[in-house]
């Protein structure tokens, strides 16, 4: 095929993604009382209003607390397991491949229902936020450990025979040799685990506690009832969040993540 | 200065035998090299000796003490690899000071032997540089700078040079050699390359299938091999129809298209007996022919500057290669006279 033809193909099949969220972002700076496009008239004052929202804010912190700890759980457990993965496993391989990547198989609402059953039978239940974060840990992991993996499988076993000869016992040969080299990977793995985490309603809306609203449900219940630019304003925020963690993980660390 | 000594080795994969009871001597300082074809084992008792593979059974000695139970990183051992390893994200005075840190050698000290090491491997100025900064024969003195710096017992090479090419294999050789000779290291080199093991070392360890077929001097192995199959692994072998005329006190006189010899014999032949004598291509000296001598026709003729080679038909059909300096050129075509002393053949075993 002509690289014209290919060109403009590419090109309508981002529009066809992106077009939406151009609606959401140019909705927010909207200047009237209902959720329209195109906008009447420019202003921020919706913005202003989701500011001043307690409701909002403090679901924005809550989301952002529960992305943080997903990460750092799913960050460390998600790098063990691919360790463990790369390094050690012989026959086990597959079967731990599969294991790690079967959350990403699964419906995420069968995922939330069986937690749900789950966190009650174990004694956890609703009350806080521990149960959503298993199952936030739970959605992520995969990410992290393909992320892990993939660097791992571009470390020489000769440089760890290297620093073996050398004279480094093992804890310091993964601090000084193998860590330094698979840090793209587990930095890359956990920004995606923040993302991911960041962005997942179905386990949040069956998990969450009282009063633990994460931004996506708060979102849902204020569309319920309200049809104003402000939950565009809140969009238009969580986008560029997101966005932002994207481009300082690609830009700044210069990282290859791998999603798949 | 280290002894190593090596008994009855051996590594085994399920029923397989990668290495099969083999036992060496190296002495203090000797440079010994490995050499075999892929799969012969080299590798595996190189990786043994360093403590990357475990033993099977059998002992390996550094100094009379048994290491066989030490693990790698205690045994003080240096090692380059075939691909460097060199630590990408280190510097190269990092990488040098990696193994003088792991000793808690005391900074000012650290930078004088660095400054030592580099010099000897004639890279002073880059200290700051990257691995990737580096051309290949850099990198390589850079990981043989940082097994040396630590100062270890034993040097092992696994196939260091195998990467590099032509021109710079062969100066690395000398390189190498004059460096292990200064200081004086007991060093274990593992190649397949049997020019690279002939040119570097003390002795060389021929193996195949995991079991050592000759030690000995480069001129051992090559002029005196144990067996046919030592003597094609380390160049260019010609057979040549023989019949045993007499047998002596451990020796044979036998007739063949090249004359008749009296050649020492470790096998066991009879009057009567056909045998295949095998000798070095450069072994043969050729000249106009004149009569009453074994002559020979030149099939073809190939000009490699330094040396000469030639295809050679006996007038009993069989075929010889001789190389020669181009002194005295022949064509295709010319009859040529042979002459091959009696000393460069030897007796490798009896026709059926």
């Amino acid at each position: 095929m002509s690289r014209p033809f290919l060109t403009g193909y590419c090109l309508l099949i981002y529009a066809f993604l992106l077009a939406p969220i151009l609606v959401v972002v140019g909705a927010s700076f909207n200047a009237g009382a209902f959720l329209t496009f195109p906008p009447q008239g420019l202003s921020f004052r919706w913005y202003v209003t989701f500011f001043n929202n307690e409701v909002f804010m403090r679901a924005i912190r809550t989301s952002l607390w529960v992305a943080f700890v997903t990460m750092i759980i799913s960050g460390v457990i998600g790098t063990m397991a691919a360790l463990f993965h790369v390094l050690h496993a012989r026959r086990s391989k597959d079967v731990v491949r599969i294991a790690m990547l079967a959350p990403l198989l699964l419906p995420e609402v069968l995922t939330a229902i069986s937690l749900l059953f789950f966190v009650y039978a174990i004694g956890i239940g609703t009350q806080n936020m521990v149960g959503m974060i298993i199952g936030h840990v739970l959605i992520t992991l995969p990410f992290v450990f393909i992320n892990v993996s993939a660097s791992l499988e571009s470390f020489d076993p000769s440089w760890d025979m290297a620093a073996r000869s050398l004279g480094a016992p093992k804890l310091v040969r993964f601090r000084r040799i193998m860590l330094p080299m698979i840090k793209s990977g587990v930095i890359g793995g956990c920004l995606f685990a923040f993302i991911i985490s960041f962005d997942i309603f179905t386990i949040s809306f069956m998990l969450k506690g009282v009063g633990t609203s994460t931004l996506p449900i708060q979102l849902f219940d204020y569309l319920r009832t309200n049809f104003t630019p402000e939950a565009a304003a809140v969009s238009t925020v969580s986008i560029v969040l997101t966005l932002t963690v994207v481009i300082i993980s690609e830009k700044v660390l210069g990282l290859r993540i791998h999603r798949f | 200065m280290t002894e190593v000594s090596i008994e009855k080795l051996t590594k085994s994969y399920g029923n397989a035998r990668a290495v099969n009871a083999i036992s060496m001597k190296i002495a203090e300082g000797e440079f010994i090299s490995l050499l075999g074809p892929s799969g012969c084992g080299k590798t595996t008792t190189l990786k043994m000796i360093a403590g990357f593979e475990d033993v099977t059974e059998g002992a390996i000695r550094f100094d009379g003490q048994d290491v066989v139970n030490t693990p790698a990183e205690k045994r003080d051992i240096g090692m380059v690899f075939q691909n460097y390893a060199l630590f990408p994200h280190m510097t190269v005075e990092q990488n040098l000071a990696f193994g003088l840190e792991m000793r808690k050698v005391p900074k000012p000290q650290m930078r004088e032997r660095i400054a030592k090491v580099l010099d000897m491997v004639q890279l002073k100025g880059y200290e700051a540089r990257y691995p990737r900064q580096l051309s290949g024969g850099q990198q390589q003195r850079v990981a043989l700078a940082r097994a040396l710096v630590i100062e270890p017992k034993i040097l092992l090479l696994d196939e260091p040079l195998a990467n590099l090419d032509a021109k710079l294999r062969e100066e690395m050789r000398v390189f190498i050699r004059d460096l292990q000779r200064r200081v004086g290291i007991t060093t274990v080199y593992v190649t397949h390359d049997q020019a690279e093991a002939m040119t570097m070392s003390d002795r060389v360890v021929v193996m195949f299938g995991g079991r050592i077929a000759q030690i000995g001097s480069p001129t051992d192995i090559y002029e005196r091999p144990e067996n046919h199959e030592v003597a094609e692994f380390v160049g260019q072998v010609n057979l040549v129809e023989a019949k045993v005329e007499s047998v002596g006190e451990g020796t044979a006189t036998v007739t063949s298209p090249l004359g008749n010899f009296i050649l020492p014999t470790k096998i066991s032949v009879k009057p009567g007996n056909m045998v295949s004598l095998a000798l070095r291509p450069e072994a043969i000296e050729l000249s106009m022919a004149t009569a009453g001598q074994p002559a020979a026709t030149v099939l073809a003729s190939y000009y490699s500057g330094a040396l000469m080679d030639y295809r050679l038909k006996l007038d009993n059909g069989d075929e010889l290669h001789a190389q020669t300096f181009p002194v005295n050129r022949f064509a295709e075509g010319d009859r040529v006279a042979l002459h091959a002393p009696a000393e460069r053949f030897w007796l490798v075993g009896v026709a059926q």
